[in-house]
């Protein structure tokens, strides 16, 4: 059943371009409305073709997708009326003003004369953009064409906006003024967002949802939190005062429950548990019993890189050929 | 409709921002009628018609430098493929051919804005017009349909090239055969057979018979047949381009 709950559902999506590359490999995803959805994924993973698919751009090889309850390929058109898009690549035209393109872009989107100006000017204060309206397009930085595109995709007050690697190639504060502007509109007008990074700590921090795609699949989804958990494994470190490794233990400290494992190294003791905060009394008061004199102690907490390469990374290196990368990649340049 | 109105105001924006490129385009058709025309009609060799040679050059100049512009008009398209641009415009509501014809509309424009700076320097030179403003209107009407029907000739040809640079080359080389194998320079009886066959072909031998009898000789009895073939250029070419644009998409 396609539910119109949810912001997008999909369901054993395939793409096989040119009957070769098999860029989308029986997806299944469902994000609710109003949530902000990041897709992680190495390149060449299938963030970009699921993307253009759920845009109507191009149509899958099988499988189903829908946004709002729209059919993407049979409910084409009102999915177009319901979205907005800001591809990877510069969406604007670089030899007329920043105004002057959402003009265009309003009256291709159909937006009444008499609200034009309204719905332009209120966009380029969202984003910033009020003091440079009128000056070329080429004149402007990265992160200010950014914007602008983000602008243009704003004018229909969209339900969904789909993002394709919204701040690739921009410097940090640049990143972080697009999400700035980003956010502030999501919460004035709840407007569902999908993007795709391949920055962790962007995910991490501008999400509800986070999904990972590696290799055609969507191969895990959740919050931040609830993927670090996953595979979460705190590490907690105690340096010790003079002991030599016989003096520690082993077997009472990994005979404790939530404790996976152990290790010395020198003067430090390093243990593998399920998370500190339970954990640490317990391996503390071992530690006391024996008099082991702790002199630091120090906790890692896994991130959500150590996430994405379980789930994504060492298999995407391994496996993938030149040859396939390089099809993929002239694939997703040609679309 | 809206649409593809909407291509032809950004066309205008567009053009507003960079009047020297239109310039820039000029310069190769004034040498035809400041250089070539002038030195050409000294041996009085080419039969046309009890007409001066430049003036029955002017028609096919104009049409030469149109279609240079309409056919460029692809690397546009291919252009905004590599940028996100395309990928854009395919996700606005409305049909997809309005965006190709569209586009095609807006060379049209930009055809028409070339004519413009080339007929003034036509007449500095002494080229005598037809004094008519009606056939002058209609002249410049069918300049515009001619210049949509290539540039719709151009994406359908973009749409199998991957990059500019290979576009560019393709672009170049299409213009000038067009040209040769046509009566814009010569008249068709001149001609050796086998080129009189491959110009009765070619979409320009009839526009520059349309824009010669309307702007030069004030002769129009061909001009149904004429329209008629731009007509049917212009159709193919719309189906062709927006069949073809699939392909640029995926």
């Amino acid at each position: 059943m396609q539910n119109a709950d949810f912001a997008v559902d999909v369901q054993g999506l395939s793409k096989v371009y040119d009957g070769k590359v098999r860029a989308l490999d029986g997806v299944d995803l469902k994000i609710e409305a109003g949530n902000v959805f990041a897709l992680l994924g190495p390149n060449g993973a299938g963030k970009t073709t699921l993307m253009r698919i759920l845009t109507t751009q191009i149509k899958p090889s099988s499988g189903k997708a829908s946004v709002f309850g729209c059919d993407v390929v049979r409910g084409e058109s009102s999915v177009r009326r319901l979205v907005s898009y800001v591809p990877q690549e510069i969406g604007v035209w670089t030899d007329i003003t920043g105004y002057e393109n959402l003009l265009i872009y309003s009256k291709l989107y159909a937006i009444p004369s008499d609200k034009r100006r309204k719905t332009i000017d209120e966009v380029l204060g969202i984003v910033g953009l009020w003091d440079v309206a009128n000056s070329i397009v080429k004149t402007y930085s990265g992160g200010m064409i950014r914007r602008l595109e983000l602008a243009s995709a704003m004018l229909t007050s969209p339900k969904i906006m789909f993002l394709d690697e919204p701040t690739i190639g921009l410097d940090p504060s640049a990143r972080k003024a697009v999400w700035e502007r980003l956010w502030s509109f999501r919460k004035e007008r709840g407007t569902t967002i999908f993007y795709n990074t391949h920055y962790m700590d962007e995910a991490d921090q501008y999400s509800d949802m986070i999904g990972i795609i590696n290799r055609g699949r969507v191969v895990t989804v959740g919050t931040a939190e609830s993927l670090k958990d996953s595979i979460g494994k705190d590490m907690i470190v105690f340096s010790l005062q003079n002991h030599s490794a016989a003096d520690i233990p082993m077997e009472r400290i990994t005979a404790l429950d939530s404790v996976y494992g152990a290790s010395v190294e020198g003067s430090e003791l390093s243990v593998l548990v399920r998370d500190t905060e339970s954990s640490l009394p317990s391996t503390v008061k071992v530690l006391f019993e024996a008099g082991v004199a702790i002199e630091k102690i120090s906790v890692a907490k896994p991130t959500l890189d150590q996430v994405f390469a379980s789930y994504a990374g060492p298999q995407a290196e391994k496996r993938d050929g030149v040859r396939q990368v390089r099809a993929v990649r002239r694939l997703i340049r040609r679309g | 409709m809206r649409n593809m109105a909407v291509m032809i105001e950004l066309e205008v924006r567009r053009l507003r921002h960079d009047w020297a490129e239109l310039y820039g385009r000029a310069i190769q058709p004034l040498l035809w009628l400041g250089v070539f025309g002038p030195i050409m009609s000294t041996i009085r060799a080419i039969p046309t018609g009890g007409v001066p040679y430049i003036d029955f050059i002017t028609p096919g100049v104009l049409l030469q430098s149109v279609t240079f512009v309409s056919i460029h008009y692809g690397i546009n398209i291919v252009w905004e493929r590599e940028s996100g641009i395309l990928k854009k415009l395919l996700v606005i509501p409305g049909p997809r051919y309005s965006i190709v014809i569209g586009r095609a509309m807006a060379s049209g424009l930009r055809a028409i804005f070339q004519s413009l700076i080339i007929l003034p320097v036509a007449l500095l030179i002494g080229v005598r017009f037809v004094p008519n403003p009606l056939y002058f209107v209609l002249a410049i009407v069918v300049i515009f349909l001619i210049s949509g029907g290539f540039a719709s000739f151009s994406i359908l040809i973009a749409s199998f090239m991957k990059t500019r640079e290979r576009f560019m080359g393709i672009g170049q080389s299409l213009s000038f055969p067009l040209l040769f194998t046509s009566n814009a320079l010569y008249p068709l009886s001149i001609m050796p057979p086998p080129l009189q066959f491959i110009a009765r072909l070619n979409p320009m031998s009839y526009v520059v018979n349309a824009v010669r009898g309307l702007t030069i000789t004030g002769d129009i009895s061909n001009l149904a047949v004429d329209l008629l073939a731009v007509g049917i250029f212009d159709v193919a070419m719309f189906v062709a381009a927006s069949i073809s644009f699939k392909r640029v998409i995926e």
